[in-house]
């Protein structure tokens, strides 16, 4: 089977046997729960989207420490969420197998910052695994729970964007059923971390990961792959080893290569042996010298001539950014003085004259969004003159021109509790946006802060109905579980105000008259005002009506039309384009929202329908 | 076979992935090794989305080298120019003629390049064009969403993809929802029989 990494380890989970899987989705580790949740029920496990990270670890905590085997998937910025909780079970340990997957960003597609998760791995003891490819992704996640319930430990498998995000061929193996029946059985000394107990468990995660040593020293992931007679290795993992092995071959490399699956603890006594047999050692590892900094240490010990080349010290290869074949030659043929086969220069040349007046294309909100509808209100009414801390999720394109709302992004809740401190400083109307499924899993406390500690600031939530961004999630506001099955929805505005919050409104932003009215008085209160703009996200609303077969009618644009181009400068709508120097609505785009025809000052916007 | 490339571009929403994972699969179902690298999330709201399905024994990498691309199938024209660094003279593109204005050039009032100003860019790297009307023909198979299907089907008729037409067109029945199916082959038999013809005509 054709599968993404992501899908693999879905597969890896039906093969485990694993009856627990908790998630919070993030790209790139959305399709991990996604996968799991569509067959959940059939396949007899239980699968939920937590809250956040933090939960979703704490869930799954409770079941593997009952003996019923746990998988948790989450983006890399999760596991800083889940840190608290992940740090102290790594002294507590589990009974039945518990993965921990994070999955890294190392281009920046989709998150707000780029880190190398496996510094986790290192700071809490875990072991940790990483597959170069989906096939190996799946192995790994079953091998992971076998090592977990060997080490009664849990487990980090370390994914990136080109692992999660590949499709490769997947040989699948046998079916486990999941069991889900657990028991707990009381041991305070091991389960209960007061001081007295934690200083014993430490010592014992100790022992624990002497002995994943070991497991690590024989563990078929960590192998000399290709062996030749010659004083060049190579030291890789992950998806970097797949360049690795292509660059080293297309410049024709003398080199023996030694791939690393088990990245934590490193087998020492094989890498030792691996530097002993070479004169030179190049590390070639994406994001952080992790690996780089782990060999020269062993090197110190066991083998202080050989030189080792990596991106420490002279950088031959970029921290910065994700890998390609081509930043692995260019760093290779510069370490070995290796000719390199494809003629870069001429490319790069050519390739400037081409994109010099090539205008770019980043992302945007989609024609139809809500959020559109949101920030035209919120600028409408305050303008430049406000501040507007943000969140995470599409919202965040919100800074874009021509609406540019969006002062301050952080993480997950920031924007709420950031509103304070800029309020408390600077007495600037400060407007917070958050998205609804960000709301629940980080915005509460600030809420509370800033209701007990009297903040003006005013919250909007930007409520779509769904996790948008990674890919049309349900969140404990959509009524429908993991599970595909309803559950009573949990209001925004009920939350608010039992945080305290004496100012809650709801409004359809599309509504641009009453949505107004309403910020104008939030922004009138003497303390903390929430409004939650509701109205489904555009995708879902064009997939609901796709499905049910109702047709979506564009709008058109008529005579009346002077071109002033106003609904192109406030909008910024990319169902609006200029064709043949005249504002037209792109008939494919249009989703028919009908925001235009709320900001056109000449009424020259209609439904091209019957409505 | 050493390996064979393929790059395919173009914007957020036009179709991009499926049409990867079609060929991804139908090279599986030959039992070839092959990789196929997607970008997700917010990358892909109506942004530029590049996929990369790369086939062959020795292939580990998901993506392509610059200047190594046997394909490169375009869904919109500035996009296709976006990734010519992939393209050497001996590439084949296979062009979509669709243009779909990037909101800057909408901000700043700017018209649209020609397609005349386009190909010109393109034969920097290739004289090998081949320009599709895959929206057009898209919406006569019935949906402008089946312009992937008709690029394929363009794909299919150049004769150089290392699987065979049967095997493309069995992997799109299997990853195509099932009410669409009728739809998608009509559209795939268009877009091949649109690339026949101009290849006939000599045109690559």
């Amino acid at each position: 089977m054709l599968l993404l990494g992501n899908e693999a380890i879905a597969r890896g989970v039906l093969e485990a046997g694993i009856g627990v899987v908790t998630t919070y989705p993030g790209t790139p580790a959305s399709e991990i729960g996604d996968s799991i949740s569509a067959i959940a029920a059939e396949a007899g496990l239980y699968m939920e989207y937590s809250t956040n990270e933090i939960v979703a670890v704490e869930v799954a905590a409770g079941t593997a420490n009952c003996g019923v085997r746990a998988l948790t998937a989450m983006k890399h910025v999760g596991l800083n969420v889940a840190a608290d909780a992940v740090m102290t079970l790594a002294y507590i340990g589990v009974k039945g197998g518990y993965v921990i997957v994070t999955a890294d960003d190392p281009e920046c597609y989709s998150s707000q910052n780029r880190q190398d998760s496996r510094f986790y791995a290192l700071l809490s003891n875990l072991p940790c695994l990483e597959p170069s490819n989906p096939q190996e992704a799946k192995d790994m996640a079953i091998s992971a729970i076998e090592i977990s319930e060997n080490l009664e430990l849990p487990v980090l498998l370390r994914l990136t964007t080109r692992v999660s995000h590949t499709r490769g061929p997947v040989t699948y193996g046998k079916l486990t059923k999941p069991n889900l029946k657990g028991e707990f059985v009381r041991d305070v000394k091991r389960m209960v971390m007061v001081p007295a107990h934690a200083r014993p468990m430490h010592v014992r995660l100790l022992e624990k990961v002497k002995k994943a040593k070991e497991i690590s020293e024989t563990s078929a992931y960590n192998r000399v792959v290709r062996k030749v007679n010659g004083e060049l290795g190579i030291i890789s993992a992950s998806s970097a080893y797949n360049y690795a092995v292509e660059a080293a071959e297309l410049l024709g490399l003398e080199a023996s290569i030694l791939k690393l699956g088990m990245t934590h603890p490193l087998p020492e006594k094989m890498i030792s042996e691996f530097l002993k047999n070479h004169e030179r050692i190049i590390v070639v590892e994406e994001l952080e010298p992790y690996l780089e900094m782990q060999v020269k240490a062993i090197a110190k010990d066991y083998a202080q001539n050989v030189k080792i080349y990596g991106k420490m010290g002279r950088l031959y290869f970029p921290r910065e950014f994700e890998f390609s074949t081509r930043k692995v030659m260019v760093g290779l043929a510069e370490i070995t003085g290796k000719k390199l086969p494809v003629d870069l220069e001429r490319i790069d040349e050519e390739y400037a004259k081409i994109v010099k007046d090539l205008p770019s294309r980043p992302p945007i909100l989609c024609a139809g969004c809500s959020h559109r509808a949101s920030f035209y209100v919120i600028k409408k009414v305050t303008g430049e003159k406000a501040i507007y801390p943000t969140d995470i999720g599409c919202y965040a394109l919100g800074i874009a021109p021509p609406l540019k709302v969006g002062d301050i992004l952080i993480c997950m809740g920031a924007s709420v509790s950031t509103a304070q401190g800029i309020s408390k400083v600077t007495g600037n109307e400060v407007i917070a946006v958050i998205g609804d499924s960000t709301f629940f899993h980080a915005a509460i406390p600030g809420l509370i802060n800033a209701v007990y500690n009297n903040h003006k600031v005013t919250l909007i939530v930007l409520d779509n109905l769904t996790t948008a961004m990674t890919g049309s999630q349900p969140h404990p506001g959509t009524g429908m579980t993991g599970m595909r099955s309803p559950s009573e929805r949990i209001l925004i505005e009920k939350v608010a105000e039992g945080c305290g919050v004496k100012y809650v409104k709801v409004i359809d932003p599309f509504k641009v008259k009453e949505a107004t009215a309403i910020l104008k008085e939030a922004l009138q209160q003497p303390g903390p005002s929430v409004i939650v703009f509701r109205s489904p996200c555009a995708l879902m609303v064009a997939r609901e009506k796709r499905r049910k077969g109702v047709e979506i009618v564009p709008y058109k644009i008529t005579d009346e039309c002077t071109n002033c181009m106003a609904c192109i400068k406030l909008l910024g709508c990319p169902a609006l384009i200029i064709k043949d120097e005249k504002v037209t609505i792109d008939d494919t785009s249009c989703i028919g929202c009908g925001l235009c025809i709320s900001v056109c000052p000449y009424d020259a916007i209609e439904c091209s329908g019957n409505g | 076979m050493k390996e064979f490339n393929i790059v395919l571009a173009g914007v957020g929403g036009q179709g991009i992935l499926l049409a990867a994972e079609i060929l991804g699969t139908a090279a599986l179902k030959e039992g070839l090794n092959v990789r196929v690298s997607e970008i997700h999330g917010m990358a892909q709201r109506g942004g530029a989305v590049i996929s990369n399905v790369r086939i062959g024994e020795k292939v580990l990498a998901p993506t392509v080298l610059e200047g190594t691309a046997d394909m490169l199938l375009g869904f919109e024209p500035l996009e296709t120019l976006r990734n010519l660094k992939f393209a050497s003279e001996k590439t084949l593109i296979l062009m979509n003629n669709e243009a779909i204005a990037p909101p800057e050039l909408t901000t700043k009032m700017m018209n649209y390049p020609s397609l005349d100003e386009i190909t010109e860019k393109i034969n920097l790297f290739t004289k090998n064009v081949v320009v599709m009307e895959a929206a057009k023909l898209a919406e006569k198979a019935g949906s402008i969403l089946t312009r992937n299907t008709v690029l394929i089907g363009g794909l299919a008729a150049t004769g150089k993809m290392p699987v065979q037409t049967e095997s493309l067109k069995e992997a799109m029945r299997e990853l195509v929802p099932e009410k669409y199916t009728e739809r998608n082959m009509k559209a795939f038999e268009l877009g091949y029989k649109y690339v026949k013809k101009k290849a006939k005509l000599g045109n690559f």
